[in-house]
């Protein structure tokens, strides 16, 4: 039995070919930014969102178009006018940004803490990513569903409001700093939390209430002397206050200042996240 | 040797229960009942501060001494509407993630074996997750009264509004987990028909300020008339007849037991 099949693989004619030398395995060598590595990141990132995106994208414009009517009907009442501005075209804007913190601070925080939980974050921390492509990635993903999400809610409200483009440089810059922050918010919490109760706790208390209560349904000037001061200190209120300058003109704040402390916020924050990611706080034992 | 086939043939002997098995009934009750209370940090605390902020937003904008409705003032005219759609949210969110957790996880197995009836089934997960929801409407109900002067009309027309409003969207959330076949299914019935039918309801605003058009749609949503009459029990100032609005929302309410109760039994999408 074994000597026929010695016999039979002697038989066999067809010799391996030859081949050159195998070269020792070396590794793969990736230039200063590991370009492919972080494009698949931040594909998979987009991708976990498009994939229930009923969830992710229909559900905001929605929950954002029900808040304009009833806001519009409960205010509005055809009279109200802010600044000049229809209540309804004031308020939309202030709606617009809402909608796009929310969904940032939402996309990085739950991927980061779901891959956590579920242990799957090794998948992304094994792979040949630094810590500033892993940064980028989760970060540039949450901006990208921020904006699309932003862009959406001001697309469904146009047959109701008439909102223009006052400013586009302004509308980018804030846009894309709106959504930036949160999406850094959402990872430096989502690596910090542990649990999901941990995450809905921020959102409860920390997001939605400042997204909230920082000039989104009314102008600050409204508010008693002491909170409007407060106000002029809170990071959301510039955002909001120029993403409303830039499509609709009017505006409560310093734009100037306020596009520079956005900035500066979002440089802190990427520092923060940085950090976190490159130390391994609570993502590597 | 024969005492102990005796002792065998009787403890084989099927259990007898009357026409409802209500250790069976309470179990499943308690099960569901704990599920929503071991996140209740996460809903209450999430109802109350978004309660609070559509307060917070509304007493700012809001101009001073404003009254929606003869001799209520605009944010007790507002606080009870509030409550409600937290109640009535909670209840629906509590059956539907119930049922569709058990039915993804491989758990609801469990409970159709179990001797309970598809009666049993269906009253155990609605009454659990109305439960749970008239625990967060109370919740919200009591923060804000500590801002807001909440009178007390009528004790019978907010408790009954309160838990014909909790049975109808608990089995909204249920009809909704038998339908879903996936977490998005769910967000689908939230998006598209809980969440407008629930805040497009009169809660933030009168219907004499919409056109007569806006005024049919209303009248034609049967929340409408739940959270008219639920503030009335408060406010005493009613948009809709009380009986009008217990009519509809109890035939509403009887007419989804009954589809969920034939689909429960048929075994639609739960049983293979």
């Amino acid at each position: 039995m074994s000597g026929a099949m010695t016999d039979s693989s002697l038989s066999a004619p067809t010799a391996p070919p030859p081949r050159a030398a195998p070269l020792p395995p070396a590794p793969r060598q990736l230039g200063r930014v590991n370009w492919l590595g972080l494009w698949t990141l931040y594909l998979k990132e987009v991708r976990r969102f498009l994939n229930v995106v009923t969830q992710t994208v229909a559900a905001p414009v929605v929950t954002a178009l029900l808040f304009l009517a009833i806001f519009t009907l409960a205010l509005g009442r055809g009279t109200m006018q802010v600044h000049g501005l229809p209540y309804a075209l004031f308020l939309a804007p202030g709606l617009i940004v809402m909608t796009m913190l929310q969904n940032a601070f939402a996309n990085t925080s739950s991927s980061v803490l779901i891959s956590k939980v579920q242990g799957n974050i090794v998948d992304v921390l094994m792979p040949p990513l630094s810590a500033f492509e892993f940064t980028l990635g989760f970060a540039a993903a949450g901006v990208t569903r921020g904006l699309l999400v932003g862009l959406a809610t001001g697309l469904a409200m146009l047959p109701f409001v008439p909102l223009g483009l006052n400013d586009p440089i302004a509308v980018l810059w804030y846009a894309f700093n709106a959504t930036l922050m949160l999406a850094l918010l959402g990872l430096i919490g989502g690596i910090w939390a542990e649990k999901f109760d941990h995450i809905a706790a921020v959102t409860n208390f920390v997001v939605v209430p400042l997204s909230f209560l920082s000039g989104t349904f009314y102008s600050v000037e409204r508010l008693p002397e002491a909170w409007s001061f407060v106000a002029h200190f809170n990071p959301f209120f510039y955002l909001i206050d120029g993403l409303r300058y830039g499509l609709v003109g009017v505006h409560d704040g310093d734009l100037a200042l306020g596009a520079v402390l956005v900035g500066l916020v979002n440089l802190l924050l990427w520092a923060l996240a940085y950090r976190m990611v490159a130390s391994g706080y609570k993502l590597k034992p | 040797m024969e005492k102990a086939t005796a002792a065998g043939a009787a403890w084989r002997r099927p259990r007898r229960h009357g026409r409802i098995f209500w250790p069976g009934l309470w179990a499943l009750y308690r099960r569901e009942l704990h599920r929503y209370l071991r996140f209740a940090p996460e809903s209450l605390g999430g109802a109350l501060v978004s309660a609070l902020l559509f307060l917070a937003v509304f007493s700012v904008a809001w101009p001073d001494r404003l009254q929606l409705q003869p001799g209520v003032p605009a944010l007790s005219f507002l606080a009870p509407g509030i409550a409600a759609y937290a109640l009535f949210h909670n209840a629906f969110e509590n059956a539907a993630f119930g049922l569709l957790f058990d039915k993804l996880e491989g758990m609801l197995g469990d409970i159709l074996m179990a001797p309970l009836t598809p009666a049993e089934i269906l009253a155990g997960y609605v009454a659990a997750a109305a439960s749970g929801g008239l625990i967060v409407g109370a919740v919200v109900l009591a923060g804000l009264a500590l801002f807001v002067p909440l009178p007390l009309a009528s004790l019978a027309a907010v408790a009954g509004f309160a838990l014909l409003g909790a049975l109808l969207f608990a089995l909204l959330g249920f009809l909704t987990g038998l339908w879903a076949e996936k977490w998005d299914r769910y967000a689908v019935v939230d998006t598209f028909l809980v969440m407008p039918a629930a805040l497009l309801s009169g809660s933030f605003f009168t219907p004499a300020i919409l056109p007569e058009a806006g005024r049919l749609v209303l009248q034609a949503n049967p929340v409408f008339y739940l959270i008219d009459g639920f503030r009335a029990g408060f406010t005493g100032v009613a948009e809709a007849s009380a009986l009008l609005g217990l009519a509809i929302n109890a035939a509403l309410a009887a007419a989804l037991a009954l589809l969920a109760w034939r689909l429960l039994r048929r075994g639609w999408k739960v049983q293979s």
